[in-house]
């Protein structure tokens, strides 16, 4: 399944101690949010992905902590995305 | 209907209150005698009869104005007062857009500002008032208005409303002479209203900029926390009545609010044990 | 991007930020990282006390109120006729507490009353009253 999310010019994004606002334009809503959000959201201003890779963008810019579930655990974390629409099944 | 007015402006915001009954225009400007007079209302409160023979017999005083609360219970006409300031209240929380609006009490020093906010009946008017008489300007009780491109605070010195306790500890700050009006058995009890000094109104307005907020709590033993600057601007969201409806700009300026501005809750067991913590934790954290 | 100043790293132009790798921590799979800013329901700092809330909506005038809260035909056996007048914010909060109704009303059509209350949805009239009940500000 693919994801796709607003490119990044529709996000205001302030980050605060460890934790990141967004002000979302399309929707006008603000959203608190922790990593691994926002790099999911930067890794998908590459375009459209599946998890796999979307995890592979994010083990290609960062060191990913806890590798192991890594699908499972980006997968959770879209469906939450998705439900504030903040991502969308392309 | 509107037979008796007043015109007053507080800040940068200006109120045409009409009145069926002379009650409650005749107490608003002895209130704020002095305040400027504005030509032109920003906002308009109506203070009418509930059913048109309301205005003779059991006199019941419904708020009306630019904008209105749908399912607000009328009042007494010896709380016309009330009735009024609550109106002005009304039109503020629901009309404003020139400013971000936060529900927290404010006071100056040095061009700079402290602002205090937390649920009602925490503390936060009576500590603004208390430190009012010990050294610092009077910015507002009930409302802090942040300009949306400044990030700076305008003064909204309207009268503060005063619980028992409350009204005592400022008569025995020497402010007795400013304690106005009284009345019983509104729904918060014995409620006065304590004027704003001629200092708050002669300056009323020039600006301050965010120095320190504190998130106050009367009534336990002394305590200090650090807030985060995520979790102040999630509690400060709440405290806003136009943060949504602003969009954008109210995103700006209140991530901007946030971002520098040390953050402290404070438990403190009385008026001067208040006042010492503010002025310990001004001295160390506000730039 | 600007040049890094202290980049020690030789050869061709490459992609600073890939030298430099963050940590990045996902995090388990039951935590939510998202909260998003609701309105505050409180808006108007009227205080609370001094709403009302008419049972039943005025766009519902006339339907009895069962003993669940629902709203029935008049004379529904069982069911309570619309209460006498609004109930204030303050009675409201009284009976859910499990306090004692308005004196002179029936304290089973008071419960009833408060049931029907606590499905309000938003749009009817007294939602904004009984809303405002939730929020621990005013």
């Amino acid at each position: 399944m693919l994801w796709r999310a607003d490119p990044p010019r529709a996000r205001r994004l302030v980050a605060l101690d460890g934790l990141s606002l967004i002000y979302h334009r399309p929707s006008g809503m603000t959203h608190v949010v922790a990593p691994p959000m926002p790099e999911i959201l930067d890794a998908l201003g590459e375009g459209p992905a599946d998890v796999a890779d979307i995890v592979s963008r994010l083990a290609a810019r960062f060191d990913i902590a806890d590798p192991a579930d890594a699908e499972a655990v980006v997968s959770a974390r879209l469906a939450e995305l998705a439900e504030r629409g903040l991502v969308f099944a392309a | 209907m509107s037979r008796h007015v007043a015109m007053l402006r507080v800040g940068p915001i200006a109120f045409r209150v009409g009145s069926a009954w002379k009650g409650p225009t005749d107490a608003l400007r002895r209130l704020y005698a002095g305040y400027p007079v504005p030509a032109v209302p920003d906002f308009t409160v109506r203070l009418e009869p509930q059913k048109r023979w309301r205005r003779w017999i059991a006199p019941s005083v419904a708020i009306r104005g630019d904008y209105q609360f749908v399912g607000a219970a009328p009042l007494s006409l010896a709380h016309g007062l009330l009735a009024a300031e609550m109106g002005m209240n009304l039109q503020m929380a629901l009309g404003l857009r020139r400013y971000l609006l936060l529900h927290a009490s404010a006071v100056e020093r040095d061009g700079r500002a402290v602002i205090m906010t937390g649920h009602s009946g925490a503390g936060k008017s009576t500590l603004a008032a208390l430190l009012s008489e010990r050294g610092w300007r009077f910015l507002g009780d009930e409302f802090v208005l942040v300009d949306l491109v400044t990030g700076q605070l305008r003064p909204f010195p309207r009268a503060v409303s005063l619980k028992n306790e409350a009204a005592a500890v400022m008569r025995a700050e020497g402010a007795g002479d400013r304690l106005l009006f009284s009345l019983d058995d509104t729904p918060k009890g014995r409620i006065t209203y304590l004027r704003p000094d001629d200092a708050a109104i002669a300056r009323m307005d020039e600006t301050a900029r965010p120095a320190l907020i504190l998130f106050p709590r009367f009534g336990d033993a002394q305590a200090v926390r650090l807030v985060g600057p995520a979790e102040v601007f999630v509690r400060l969201t709440q405290a806003s009545t136009n943060y949504v409806t602003l969009g954008e700009p109210g995103f700006d300026a209140l991530s901007a609010l946030v971002r520098d501005l040390p953050a402290r809750a404070i438990d403190y067991p009385d008026g001067d044990s208040a006042v010492a913590l503010v002025e310990r934790l001004w001295a160390e954290l506000a730039r | 991007m600007t040049d890094q100043p202290n980049d020690d790293t030789a050869g061709p132009a490459f992609d600073a930020r890939a030298s430099r790798r963050g940590m990045l921590m996902l995090g388990a799979v039951s935590a939510s990282m998202v909260v998003t800013i609701r309105p505050a329901l409180a808006q108007t700092n009227v205080s609370v006390l001094a709403c009302e809330i008419p049972v039943p909506d005025p766009a519902r005038a006339g339907s009895f109120v069962a003993a669940d809260g629902s709203l029935v035909e008049p004379n529904t056996p069982g069911a309570f006729p619309p209460a006498p007048r609004p109930l204030t914010g303050e009675e409201v909060k009284t009976i859910l507490a499990g306090g004692p109704g308005p004196a002179g009303m029936d304290p089973q059509a008071a419960q009833a009353y408060t049931r029907y209350i606590e499905k309000l949805q938003n749009g009817m009239s007294g939602f904004t009253c009984y809303a405002s009940l939730q929020n621990p500000r005013g």
